[in-house]
């Protein structure tokens, strides 16, 4: 027996040593990076134009292991990559106290690239406490899509620029149209359920100013949750959730990391209007919606005309072993050639602002029917950053939010409960995050000190 | 020492050494993979490491397990978890039915059981995406079953459960809290999950070892009883029940783990723990408050109450189960 297993032991041998001596070859006079970030046609452009711009290296995607969680995770432990993307204030916020960011700001002022340049809705994405940790890979505000055929074939004329809710809701219910049965074949309105985008249009918050206590049982933002709500069941021209399981394949919103579906159905005609972005082209442009004509103009206007912006960022890995090749990649978002890539890709807009007012963003010569790029840029002209808190996480306030919104979306609650409720538990949760840590404590009571509201009532509550 | 002695010592000695080395990769990794880490969660239980580097390290104590205890989110996962253990008994009896079946001379009963078998060697996320198609409230097959059902039966009122994007139960539990809703009385997301658990599982693993139990029962017993004049009904309950208690036992014990254990894949995949929180289980928790809040060491403390709540029924199992067990 003892002779079979030393055969195997040899021959497993063998392999390994004959693997390791077929493995590819890296090229040696190339240093390699690894990019974590989610992959797609637009990323091997970009990769490709890196790879041809800085010729000493190579980079590489890793689409695999893009999550937060992940990254946090792998660069801790020391086998991180050495960009990162990052996409939200609270994100930036979780990658620097988990000490994984690297702090560039001198980098990058010596390589000459102007922080200031970029929207200013992307500053949350790449700043804290003054200090720089990388740079926006691309910007985006929400608008509202529509479907000019479907417009068309109704006789209804196309949306103004300057229009209201109350006019945008006319005019879905005129488009929402159903089968004998009663089941939906259209809807007026169609895509993500964004009661952020309402809540920034009812003049509503997610937390004070500072961030240090969650406003959202506030009249404005339970009205602008209502509204998400009525236009389910009172105006009946989005789908119920039970509607959208049906209408999409997969059996639930979001077939693809960012939303996917969505696009497909809104392709597929399945609604006459929705809200999204520009980076929806990325999809729409394929081959399967040649005959789509599409429209695009600014959100209708509630009682104010705020909306969120945000975007991507990348970050740079504080343990990675290539951090010149790092910086390179960050110079590389700052500079002409990525930016004008991403106008021409449609991958939202340049995150560097003067690469927006150029000719060729508003007209690209390979695309004339694309007629709506002014709106996108306007609509970033007046978008705000996303709210966050840093004296919370992020992913805890999503769940508590992701939970109340369910129960709203389903009618099986009213908004107003839901948001008192979803602001008592994050509320809750700055409490229980700034009794883990003493440097945030110290800092909330100094901004409590300077005038900002708690997130406690009773002051047996505080920390 | 007599020389024939040492030799032998030497060889006993050879051996030891040939054996030991042959084990020692196996020993290094569990105590590398699983022994440390089980070890180090304990300890971090105790602690309230956070992956946030602002926040000192520092020993809590029980802090963690009272803080869980007071929970209201961890009531209300463990009841959904509890909940989702409701398939089982189903799935046992589903296993040990077809078992019996399936063990009978059939022409192609070789075929029958791969197919049976299938569920098990097919990849998890395969299952659970073509499961998401199937509850489609509109056009998913089983809804358009149903509601043919309805129909002919002059139900017109009567509506198809949403499944996945539902909240609702046949035991009416409350959605926000450990309790019960008259509301919330209906078939929803625990219910879809359920039953695509008990799918599964019905021609798993357990049907393999109800099959070996079956087959290592000797023929003598049906002889005995078929003289004494047993119908099929007899010799079942007579015969193979009893037979197979040692089976049973296993099968409901390592079930029972296995359910306490279970929905992490399924809230992964199909519903992300939605809709409302109802389907998160105390393992898709661990991963969220451990992975997503980064709070490692109450995520450690949930793994070790879910580790407790375990090894209690495990013991339950063998204390009470066990009598059953007659040989």
């Amino acid at each position: 027996m003892k002779y079979v297993f030393l055969s195997l032991f040899l021959v497993m041998s063998a392999l390994s040593v004959a693997a390791w001596w077929w493995q590819p070859v890296a090229e040696n006079d190339r240093i390699e990076l690894v990019w974590c970030s989610d992959d797609n046609p637009m990323r091997r452009e970009q990769i490709a134009l890196f790879n041809q711009l800085y010729p000493q290296y190579r980079l590489k995607l890793d689409p695999q292991n893009s999550t937060m969680e992940k990254v946090i995770v792998q660069c801790l432990a020391g086998v991180g990559p050495d960009v990162f993307d990052c996409y939200s204030g609270f994100q930036l916020t979780a990658f620097v106290r988990s000490g994984i960011a690297l702090d560039s700001t001198e980098a990058l002022l010596q390589r000459g690239v102007d922080p200031s340049a970029v929207w200013p809705c992307l500053r949350p994405l790449v700043t804290l406490d003054g200090r720089e940790y990388g740079h926006p890979d691309n910007a985006h505000a929400p608008a509202m899509w529509f479907n000019k055929a479907i417009f068309d074939e109704a006789g209804e004329p196309y949306p103004p620029n300057d229009w209201t809710w109350t006019e945008f809701i006319e005019i879905a219910q005129r488009l929402t149209k159903r089968d004998s049965r009663g089941r939906p074949v259209r809807f007026g309105f169609i895509g993500y359920w964004d009661w952020q985008s309402a809540l920034a249009q009812w003049g509503a918050n997610i937390y004070t100013s500072e961030g240090t206590r969650s406003v959202l049982d506030e009249p404005k933002a339970c009205q602008a949750v209502q509204f998400m709500q009525d236009l389910i069941y009172k105006h009946k021209v989005m789908p119920t959730p039970t509607e959208e399981a049906a209408m999409s394949g997969s059996g639930g919103w979001g077939a693809g990391a960012q939303g996917g579906g969505i696009i497909d159905l809104f392709g597929a005609g399945r609604g006459a209007m929705a809200i999204g972005g520009r980076w929806w082209l990325c999809l729409l442009r394929n081959e399967t919606y040649s005959k789509l004509r599409l429209g695009a103009v600014e959100l209708p206007r509630g009682p104010s005309r705020r909306v969120f912006g945000g975007g991507r960022s990348t970050l740079v890995n504080a343990k990675s072993h290539n951090i010149e090749g790092a910086l390179c990649f960050l110079e590389y978002l700052h500079s002409q050639p990525w930016n004008d890539l991403i106008n021409e890709q449609a991958d939202a807009l340049a995150p560097v602002k003067k690469y927006n007012y150029t000719e060729g963003f508003l007209y690209n010569p390979e695309h004339p029917e694309e007629d709506y790029n002014a709106v996108w840029r306007s609509a970033l002209e007046n978008a705000e950053p996303m709210q966050v808190s840093a004296y919370v996480n992020g992913q805890t306030v999503d769940r508590i939010l992701v939970e109340q919104l369910d129960m709203v979306k389903a009618n099986v609650k009213p908004a107003t409960r839901a948001m008192r409720d979803a602001a008592r538990k994050i509320n809750e949760a700055i409490v229980e995050q700034l009794r883990l840590d003493p440097e945030l404590r110290e800092q909330y009571y100094a901004a409590v000190k300077r005038g900002a509201r708690p997130a406690w009532d009773r002051e047996e509550d505080a920390p | 020492m007599g020389p024939r002695r040492g030799r032998a010592l030497r060889r006993r000695l050879s051996a030891t050494i040939i054996a030991g080395a042959f084990l020692l990769p196996n020993f290094l990794g569990f105590v590398i993979f699983t022994f440390g880490p089980v070890v180090f969660s304990l300890a971090a239980s105790f602690t309230n490491w956070n992956l946030m580097k602002t926040v000192p390290l520092q020993w809590v104590g029980l802090d963690n397990f009272l803080k869980l205890m007071q929970s209201p989110d961890f009531h209300r996962y463990f009841v959904n978890t509890a909940y989702l253990m409701l398939g089982l008994p189903v799935a046992i009896a589903g296993s040990l039915l077809l078992a019996v079946i399936l063990s009978q001379p059939l022409r192609g009963v070789v075929v029958y059981r791969t197919l049976f078998y299938l569920p098990s060697f097919t990849s998890g996320v395969a299952l659970f995406i073509l499961w998401k198609a199937l509850y489609n409230p509109e056009f998913g097959p089983i809804n358009q079953v149903l509601e043919t059902l309805f129909d002919w039966a002059g139900l017109t009122s009567v509506k198809a459960p949403t499944w996945l994007t539902s909240t609702q139960n046949p035991l009416a539990l409350a959605v926000e809290y450990a309790g019960f809703s008259p509301d919330q009385f209906g078939l929803g997301a625990r219910d879809a999950i359920i039953i695509m658990g008990i799918w599964t599982a019905v021609g798993g693993g357990n049907l393999l070892l109800y099959l070996a139990g079956i087959s290592n029962i000797p023929q003598d017993l049906y002889e005995a009883a078929e003289m004494d004049g047993a119908g099929a009904c007899s010799k079942f309950r007579h015969v193979t029940w009893p037979q197979l208690a040692p089976t049973t036992f296993f099968i409901v014990v390592m079930s029972f783990i296995g359910g306490l254990q279970g929905g992490f894949e399924q809230a992964r995949v199909m519903t992300l723990g939605g809709p409302a929180g109802t389907t998160t289980t105390l393992s898709y928790y661990i991963y969220v408050k451990a992975f997503e809040e980064f709070q490692i060491g109450y995520a450690s403390a949930i793994a070790w109450i879910l580790f407790i709540i375990i090894f209690a029924v495990t013991l339950l199992n063998w204390r009470f189960g066990s009598r059953y067990v007659n040989y």
